[in-house]
């Protein structure tokens, strides 16, 4: 198990054949199949666009007008499912946003999308998904995990798991988080019960990439060779002691792969080859556009290198005041990246094997506590409906799928447990959810937990 | 609990073994049998989950409740699924061998049928596919089905409950051995190695020689005090004159007196019970008096408490505290309540948006699968839903011990300090809290200005006679009419924010330093306050909720009660049915503890001495250390299982008794390596037969003691609040999301003396971890962790060889060895013993002084200046009112005083060079791997 899951860590080129046939032997072993499941499935790689914090589908993708007419209507939750935050008075509010309909296929999208509508015929909506938790922790979790407490592996990991990797060189699953930490932290990217190596790797947006990546101030490469072939003095020497020890020669080589990648992993994250044009349509350079526009054409750069999964975070859409003031900035701020990025997959012939997912934690209600009136108003938590799209990698693009009720509360059409999106996204990907197993404290545990049902309706 | 009989109703009638008339009218055919023994349960098991009217969607229009339903198909096959008699033309067989493509059932692969699972529906077929009703089906399997049926509580069905095992899963439920043969003595041997020699030799095995004893002193060292020995020590154990088995004997004897060991062995325990100083969640605030709970469990383990009575407090501390109160010290009493804090010590939070009836359900499922794992190697969350399906587990069991903890409430309970209980650098720690704490409230207290400010306009403009919001609302002004928030930018909102968020987890925080035991009552429910504060415990714990009533829940769903059950045991356990429990809403939890303590429980004893087992060893006797059920691994030597129960129990549940017989035998003291490799692996492939003694690589905090301790830096303090050392600074500045805004900074201790303490007692925030603990598998605290990982990843290279904690330990060390010794081959001796407990070979002394001379060429080209740190941290963040930027700083005043490890600059180029060879010995694999 311990050679299996160093062939699995971030390593560099391999050296001699011997390890290559032992990598091609373990990385059968070790993955969940060895390929898809379903070969006839176009996409290969995912890039997964998570709103942190709940965007308000009322306000983006999913227009209500009835909510004009009840605009600063009270209306009082009650029962025992109620919180803190639910109870009292609250009244319904309106969208502060206009809404209209957009490319070939007639998709709804508020006016503070100005780029989106320019690849709206790329896009699959999906209305019907459900979540089980109104909390930020636990919802990311069963986002990302399909486990409301944490702890078992995310999406990114399973994908991995059963793909295999492209690039030996990368790490399959590569994280871009905002500056900060999500709620619930790195478990939202952990490898949970599957092998370590198979753990989403942040890379940092500031500062060294990867924890350690560079070799103390004054240190230079040189320098360091000499250390490692001490070490490796040493290490043989022990090796014949311990002929019978095998983890011995995995760490050894651990070094000399770890010694490359410290070369090669900062000049994959350079933006320096990159057009003019290129950064200008992402946006990079230009506010408010450059913190996100970055991260997406790094995306872009790192599914051509053939990582399987990349994840984006873009925060807080948490909007429960000025939802006008913060919805209004939030989506500026990721619209044209998005554009630019589907439009760029596209134009590289990408798109096809590449799926696009754009979704967070669960939507938001329809209503307002006390706090609100006037422009101060923002929305509360609603895990029973939210907007999610998608767009290349097989999905049904030019769609939208199932339905909330008309205020926008809770999804009434085409209604999905979040398992069932999971399912779903891992038969865009080429796996079958009941394939995709792993053993683990005494039963074989899958993403979807026990086992969900595919969404006919979101797939080509 | 008296001695009772052990349950299990034998009824080995085999399929073939004919018929004996116990009822059944009629003899059943063998298709009847083959229906009602082998083709219905796994039409239950496999297929119901969509071909039923139970379940939730059905597929393919295929239904498997009624034969008809069977025979006339569904969607895709129609009436060819099954033609009895006619296996040919029965599609079937034919998805169920999975060679109709696109229609192989069941779809997960995980679930195929065994060739024989097949071959019984196929043979059903032949026989005409008889499908007799479900009373004639019970007789069948009443008198003819394989295996024994275990007495419980009773299941959700009368299937379930009636249905029989096959006895070796039932191993751990069955009594435990206590007498056993005379064990030989014509060798000397230990009676544990005579289980361990009987099994080498009916398989034909050698084992290894005995290692040296500079192998045996590193291993006990590590193993007992997770530290490496001294060279004097070293060399005392080499040249003691008495024999090898009384010199080791004296060796384990004087480790096992080190208050180090309560330290490493404790914190197994602490693995165990999933130990954290954080809520985890939403806004993980800090456990300020958590730390305590850590103590009191190196406190048990040095104090070798009997393990009975140690179960006992950390399950029912509090009521045993309460039941004896007059008989008490104040000490006993305080110890009593910090050991129940191991029932909160799973993450859990309840916030403004948490529900209440589901955080606690939470707690109630977490405890009961908790208890299960740590205690009795029952993995019970399996039976939240349904009756367990391998075990003799009802779905009843697990809400009755749920039961047990429904009147279990959460409370820090102020106590006195213990004598035994660390309290120094606690004012230290208090000043720089209250810098953080004060600057905090100047930030809020300045913004409140503004924002009275602001109202003051707001009234102003609207030409209303007032001046603040209060003002406005004392005179009567309508809420709608008041104004809502009167602050205005980005920055204002999200310091505003941050500053209340800061205020409630800094006033909190302040309880570290204040007796405060994180601990529990028995009492009715209250309605939950959003936890930001310590939870007082009530006058009247009785009064003021509702006393909770446990059912089963439908679905695990707390708003689907059910069948209600009282508080209970579980009851596949032999006398467990007998087991009472006291009306009132305390003492539940004590006499689940007597029992969970009990040496008849055949679960418990053998657990704990399976675990000790396991973490010698590197692998339990059982393999799955929290599962003795059906699905986890059996054990090896069941007797000698058994004979350590036996032999820990009689000796008052004694640990230290227990490591002593553990590791005075040969089998502990094994070498790693074996004379005829070829031969042991194809006789021994899984490696479960204890020839060789396996190598294991030092686990995170043991490599971070380990570079700590050689390099001469480690402060050997017991106890107290927790530490914080230097963390990579990117990682200690990372900034997260907590509820609503952004956690505070991580800011390592001032003092080197602080930060340079033992690993166990680090401050463990769950949403913050250690990022070089984590990298070497320090496991999360969300479950019971029963053992690590030892995975090797490139990530370890990075902290290891490049990470500033790494390389400041490798100059102290090189500095230490320089200080102590006068020439350089002695340096080099030196270095060795240190790190690996032994001296340089020549060809190693002789490549080592080389490579210092040649890094020496290197470093006096370098020049080094001195590390700033940061006083402060400017934080970039999005505020969620205006979804705009905004910045704040955040002043890191324990940064002001730091003082920082030996540096660089401050030696010359050749303590540097030398730096550089001991980086390399911290790196090798000879350091991190113990043999």
């Amino acid at each position: 198990m311990l050679r299996r899951e160093f062939l699995y860590s971030l390593s560099a080129t391999l050296g001699p054949a011997a390890f290559s046939s032992l990598l091609a032997e373990e990385a059968t072993k070790s993955s969940g199949s060895s390929g898809p499941h379903f070969p006839e499935a176009k996409a290969k790689h995912c890039i997964f666009l998570y709103m942190e914090g709940g965007p308000s589908h009322i306000d983006t993708f999913d227009p209500k007008p009835k909510l004009s007419e009840l605009h600063l209507k009270e209306f009082q939750r009650s029962g025992e499912k109620q919180s803190a935050m639910s109870s009292g008075k609250r009244y319904y509010v309106e969208s502060p946003f206009k809404f209209h309909k957009v490319g070939e296929s007639g998709a709804d999208m508020c006016d503070r999308w100005e780029h989106l509508p320019n690849v709206a015929d790329e896009l699959c909506f999906y209305r019907g998904c459900q979540v089980e938790s109104v909390n930020h922790p636990t919802a990311n979790y069963h986002v990302n995990t399909g486990n409301r407490f944490g702890g078992d592996p995310a999406i990114g990991a399973w994908v991995n798991y059963g793909l295999g990797t492209e690039n030996k060189d990368l790490p399959g699953y590569i994280v871009l988080p905002e500056l900060f930490h999500p709620q619930g932290g790195s478990a939202n990217w952990s490898n949970g019960f599957l092998p370590t190596a198979f753990q989403g790797t942040p890379l940092r947006p500031k500062g060294s990439p990867i924890l350690d990546i560079a070799p103390p101030p004054g240190i230079t490469q040189e320098h360091q060779r000499k250390n490692l072939d001490y070490l490796q003095f040493l290490n043989r020497n022990h090796a014949s002691q311990h002929p019978q020890h095998d983890d011995l020669r995995a760490r050894m080589q651990n070094y000399e792969l770890a010694f490359r990648m410290q070369v090669e992993v900062p000049g994959i994250l350079s933006l320096d080859d990159e057009t003019e044009k290129t950064l200008e349509m992402y946006g990079v350079g230009q506010e408010p556009t450059d913190n996100f526009g970055r991260r997406c054409l790094l995306a872009r750069k790192l599914v051509e290198k053939g990582v399987r999964f990349v994840q984006l975070y873009a925060s807080t859409w948490d909007s429960h005041d000025y939802l006008a003031k913060a919805h209004g900035a939030l989506i500026p701020a990721v619209d044209q990246p998005i554009a630019a990025l589907i439009q760029d997959l596209r134009q590289r012939g990408l798109l096809d094997e590449t799926l696009i997912v754009w979704m967070g934690e669960f939507g938001r209600t329809p209503d307002n506590g006390v706090r609100g009136g006037g422009l101060a108003y923002g929305r509360d938590h609603n895990p029973d409906a939210m907007s999610i799209w998608m767009a290349g990698g097989g999905c049904r693009a030019g769609h939208t799928i199932g339905a909330t009720d008309e205020i926008g509360a809770t999804a009434v059409e085409n209604v999905h447990h979040i398992r069932d999106f999971h399912v779903t996204l891992l038969r865009l990907l080429g796996l079958d959810d009941n394939k995709l197993t792993y053993y683990h404290a005494g039963r074989f545990k899958q993403l979807s937990q026990f086992g969900g049902a595919t969404i006919p309706e979101l797939i080509a | 609990m008296s001695c009772k009989a052990f349950r299990l109703v034998c009824l080995l009638l085999g399929l073939m073994s004919g018929w004996n008339s116990t009822g059944l009218a009629e003899a059943p055919s063998v298709g009847e049998k083959l229906f009602a023994l082998k083709v219905q349960p796994i039409f239950q098991e496999k297929c119901a989950g969509c071909h039923s009217e139970s379940a939730d969607s059905i597929e393919s229009g295929f239904l498997l409740d009624t034969r008809e339903q069977l025979l006339a198909g569904g969607d895709s096959w129609g009436d060819s699924v099954v033609v009895p008699g006619e296996i040919e033309d029965s599609y079937l067989l034919g998805m169920l061998s999975r060679e109709e493509e696109g229609f192989e059932m069941p779809p997960k692969e995980a679930e195929k049928l065994t060739e024989e699972e097949v071959w019984a529906i196929r043979d059903w077929i032949q026989e005409g596919a008889p499908w007799p009703d479900d009373e004639r089906i019970a007789g069948i399997y009443r008198d003819f089905a394989e295996g024994v049926v275990v007495q419980t509580s009773g299941g959700l069905s009368e299937s379930w409950t009636n249905r029989k095992y096959d006895p070796e899963d039932l191993w751990a439920f069955q009594p435990i051995q206590t007498e056993f043969p005379e064990l030989s003595d014509a060798c000397k041997c230990s009676p544990v190695d005579s289980f361990i020699d009987q099994q080498l030799d009916e398989r034909g095995i050698l084992s290894a020689p005995r290692a040296s004893r500079q192998v045996l002193i590193r291993r006990a060292t590590f193993d007992l005090l997770g530290l490496p020995p001294t060279p004097a020590e070293v060399q005392e154990f080499v040249d003691d004159p008495r024999d090898d088995n009384e010199a080791f004997a004296a060796l384990v004897d004087r480790l096992l007196e080190s208050p180090h060991y309560g330290e490493q062995w404790g914190r197994h325990w602490l693995d165990v019970v999933r130990y954290a100083d954080s809520s985890g969640f939403a806004n993980d605030y800090e456990r300020p008096n958590a730390w305590r709970f850590r103590d009191y469990v190196v406190r048990a383990f040095n104090a070798d408490k009997p393990f009975d009575k140690f179960i006992q407090e950390q399950i029912a501390g509090d009521e045993l505290a309460e039941a004896n109160g007059d008989e008490l010290t104040q000490e006993q009493r305080t110890e009593l309540l910090v050991a129940s804090g191991f029932l909160r010590m799973g993450p859990w939070e309840h916030t403004g948006m948490s529900v209440a009836k589901v955080t606690r359900q939470l707690f109630l499922d977490d405890i009961t699968d908790t208890v299960g794992q740590v205690f009795l190697g029952q993995a019970l969350q399996c039976c939240r839903c349904h009756d367990h399906k391998f075990d003799p587990i009802p779905t009843r069991d697990f809400y009755s011990v749920q039961a047990v903890f429904a009147t279990t409430q959460f409370a820090e309970i102020e106590t006195e300090w213990l004598p035994d209980e660390n309290l120094a650098g606690m004012e230290e720690d208090k000043k720089y809290h209250r810098l953080r704490h004060a600057a905090n409230e100047k930030v809020l207290q300045e913004l409140h200005q503004k924002q009275a400010e602001y109202e003051a306009e707001w009234f102003r403009e609207r030409g209303m006679p007032y001046k603040t919001k209060a003002e406005a609302k004392k005179a009567g002004v309508a809420v709608d009419e008041l104004p809502n928030r009167t602050l205005k930018t980005a920055e204002e909102f999200g310091k505003e924010r941050i500053g209340r968020k800061w205020q409630h987890r800094f006033n909190w925080e302040f309880d570290r330093y204040k007796p405060f035991a994180y601990s529990t009552y028995s009492g009715v429910t209250r309605t939950p306050k959003s936890s930001y504060s310590r939870i007082p415990k009530p006058d009247n714990p009785s009064k003021g909720g509702e006393l909770e009533k446990t059912a089963i829940l439908g679905g695990g769903d707390p708003f689907s009660p059910t069948i209600p059950v009282q508080p209970g045991v579980l009851s596949a356990v032999p006398g467990a049915l007998e087991v009472s429990f006291p009306a009132s809403h305390s003492g539940r939890r004590t006499a689940f503890a007597q029992w969970v303590a009990d040496p008849e429980n055949t679960l418990t004893s053998r657990v704990l001495v399976n675990r000790i087992w396991a973490f010698h060893f590197g692998r339990g006797i059982a393999g799955n250390p929290n599962n003795f059920g059906t699905t986890g691994k059996k054990p090896t030597h069941p007797k000698l299982l058994d004979w350590l129960a036996t032999e820990f129990v009689s000796n008052g549940w004694s640990i230290k008794h227990l490591h002593r017989v553990i590791m005075n035998t040969d089998a502990y003291c094994r070498s790693t390596t074996h004379f005829h490799p070829e031969q042991l692996s194809s006789a021994d492939p899984s490696g479960t037969s204890y020839a060789v003694f396996l190598p294991r690589r030092l686990e995170a905090e043991e490599i971070r003691d380990a570079t700590l301790s050689v390099s001469g830096e480690l402060n050997p303090a017991l106890g107290g609040i927790p530490i914080r050392p230097d963390m990579n600074l990117e990682a200690a500045l990372q900034p997260r999301m907590i509820m609503g805004t952004f956690a505070p900074s991580y800011v390592p201790n001032p003092d080197p003396n602080d930060r340079n303490r033992r690993s166990i007692y680090i401050h463990k925030i769950r949403g913050h971890r250690i990022p070089f603990l984590e990298t070497f598998n320090q496991p999360g605290s969300e479950t019971s962790c029963e053992m690590r990982d030892q995975s090797n990843i490139t990530p370890q290279v990075f902290a290891m060889l490049n990470g500033q904690e790494a390389n400041d330990r490798a100059l102290a060390l090189a500095k230490r060895v320089l200080d102590e010794c006068d020439d350089e081959q002695q340096v080099v001796r030196q270095l060795f013993e240190l790190c690996f407990g032994r001296l340089p070979t020549d060809a190693e002394l002789q490549a080592t002084q080389q490579h210092w001379d040649q890094m020496n060429e290197l470093q006096k080209e370098l020049h080094f200046e001195p590390v700033e740190y940061p006083v402060e941290v400017v934080r970039e963040a999005v505020d969620e009112n205006t979804g705009e930027r905004f910045e704040f700083t955040e002043k890191l005043f324990a940064y002001q005083d730091y003082i920082p490890d030996l540096q660089p600059h401050q030696v010359d180029a050749r303590t540097r060079a030398l730096a550089d060879v001991c980086l390399v010995l911290l790196n090798s694999n000879e350091f991190v791997y113990v043999y």
